[in-house]
């Protein structure tokens, strides 16, 4: 079988002295699309920001494409360069005039000194080619405080694609999307984890989309409750254990989408 | 009253060129640490560590060492505490930092009311004294520029990163511990530079006031750093051309250069670019 692109053991993270995640383990096989699903508060951003290094975890191994995340999430920059992260939002944006090539470039480049004449062959041409792919090519030379959220969530999205990549964290991706513009950005990510052959994984509310888009669900209140595929995981039962007794399952209403089914 | 000497006579005094070349210098330099600084939400830390300077000037006085050499790692072990203690307090950090200033400045001018032998005078401190700049100071500054200017040069994707995002700077593999400490570290060794022209109530300006003037008007990270310098060391260079001409204290007379850039940059700004979230 395949080294797991990502591979968690027994994960354990504080914040403020109360454990968020509790005890997590679980990997993910190359290529495959998985949610990371669980009610407000179950720890799902925390476990996600833990597995990059963001947040400090308490307890647990991680392992990245094989690497072994260092206790102050130290990983090689080779390493680095193949995993993205997709936040809710920039929430400073506005603090810094930055253009949306030089923010995408921002992908491209390893972390790290650089000079600046030494842009690095290829780099003007992975922007150019990363925007055309994500529909944004006509935003290039907009300021990224400028864009609306479905284009600054496109724009995030050429920042992962800038770069080939073999895993991709997204935090609550369709967070502040109309339903038109969700449809429209999963369909770019659905097209792009073909082509680029991604493995995913997603914290998400949207069940229905999880659904139709997922090959597998985690489902997380501090300690991981149930996994497997959308339709063992996502069952009444489960959703039950879940979100506790007396949930309906949620779709998303939309003021503009289409009436519930 | 005799005339007011003329510019042409100023400017051979050896202590006004000094004095010139260090506004220069540290003007530029407190612009380009400031665009990132006050970015950072960096404002009121470096307010925090000039008053604290203070402390470290009347420490050198007590021990009669020069105040430049005590005072840069004072001012380095002040800031780092500082931010340990920001970061574990549960308190909010403005509060914290109001604590920290208003204490250490109430020390120190206690601390300096009691020294007889100290001839300079607390005024000069507080709002900064034209004469006080060395050719030791000079240099320090230039070397301080040259660090500064090469470290942001060089780490400047990360610095962008860092100021936009940090989660994000982090999952790109950007140390964002170390730079912000390092970062913290050479704030604090600007401002314990530039104290000496501009005064401990007022240094904070110099970080704050070029950076928000030049965020005004910039549309690129780039012109915005340049611009940030450019307006930092033209400030102090024409505000202390002022305070020498006219006799007036050297700190509020760049600050009042300062605010009239700023002025004109918020009438130049672009519709909203200043009230932007």
């Amino acid at each position: 079988m395949a080294t797991p692109v990502l591979d968690v053991h027994h994960l354990t993270v504080h914040r403020d002295a109360v454990a968020v995640v509790d005890d997590v383990s679980f990997s993910l096989a190359p290529e495959t699309d998985t949610a990371l699903v669980g009610p407000n508060g179950a720890g799902k951003s925390s476990l996600v920001q833990a597995l990059l290094g963001i947040l400090p975890r308490s307890a647990g191994t991680i392992r990245l494409l094989g690497h072994p995340l260092g206790p102050r999430g130290q990983l090689p920059a080779a390493v680095r360069d193949r995993i993205a992260y997709l936040p809710q939002t920039l929430a400073l944006r506005g603090r810094i005039p930055l253009t949306v090539a030089e923010f995408v470039g921002l992908g491209w480049d390893s972390p790290g000194l650089s000079l600046p004449w030494r842009a690095g062959p290829g780099r003007a041409g992975a922007v150019r080619t990363a925007l055309g792919s994500t529909d944004s090519r006509d935003l290039a030379e907009r300021l990224i405080s400028d864009l609306s959220v479905g284009q600054l969530k496109r724009v995030l999205l050429a920042f992962c694609l800038v770069r080939p990549r073999s895993l991709l964290v997204l935090d609550e991706a369709q967070a502040g999307l109309d339903s038109q513009a969700t449809e429209h950005f999963h369909t770019l990510l659905y097209g792009l984890r073909r082509s680029e052959g991604w493995t995913i994984l997603q914290v998400s509310h949207d069940l229905e989309m999880v659904r139709r888009t997922c090959d597998g669900v985690l489902c997380l209140n501090r300690s991981l409750r149930c996994s497997g595929s959308p339709d063992h995981a996502l069952s009444p039962t489960q959703l039950e254990r879940l979100y506790g007794p007396g949930y309906v399952p949620y779709h998303h209403h939309h003021p503009n989408g289409p009436a519930p089914r | 009253m005799s005339a007011a000497p003329g510019l042409p006579e100023l400017l051979q005094l050896p202590f006004l060129q000094r004095a010139l070349l260090a506004g220069l210098l540290t003007g530029a330099l407190g612009g380009v640490l400031g665009s990132f600084a006050v970015l950072r939400q960096l404002s009121f830390f470096s307010d925090a560590l000039g008053h604290s300077a203070l402390l470290g000037i009347t420490a050198a006085i007590l021990m009669g060492l020069n105040p430049t050499l005590v005072l840069v790692p004072f001012a380095v072990l002040f800031a780092l505490g500082v931010d340990r203690l920001a970061r574990r307090s549960r308190l909010p950090t403005d509060a914290l930092l109001n604590i920290v200033y208003s204490s250490s400045l109430a020390l120190a001018v206690l601390a300096l009311s009691r020294v007889r032998s100290y001839r300079g005078g607390i005024e000069q401190l507080l709002f900064g004294d034209i004469l006080g700049v060395s050719w030791l100071d000079l240099g320090v500054i230039l070397l301080l520029l040259l660090g500064c200017g090469g470290y942001l040069l060089l780490s400047r994707r990360s610095q962008i990163l860092l100021t936009l995002d940090e989660p994000l700077a982090i999952s790109r593999g950007v140390a964002a511990g170390s730079h912000r400490l390092l970062f913290i570290v050479l704030l604090a060794v600007v401002v314990a530079i530039s104290i000496k022209a501009v005064g401990v109530l007022l240094i904070s300006a110099f970080v704050v006031i070029p950076a928000c003037a030049s965020r005004l008007v910039s549309g690129h990270v780039g012109h915005y750093v340049l611009g940030a310098a450019g307006l930092g060391a033209g400030c102090a260079v024409v505000g202390l051309l002022l305070s020498a001409m006219l006799d007036l204290p050297s700190g509020p007379a760049v600050v009042a250069v300062q605010l009239a850039g700023f002025l004109v940059a918020l009438a130049l700004a672009p519709r909203g670019a200043g009230l932007a979230p």
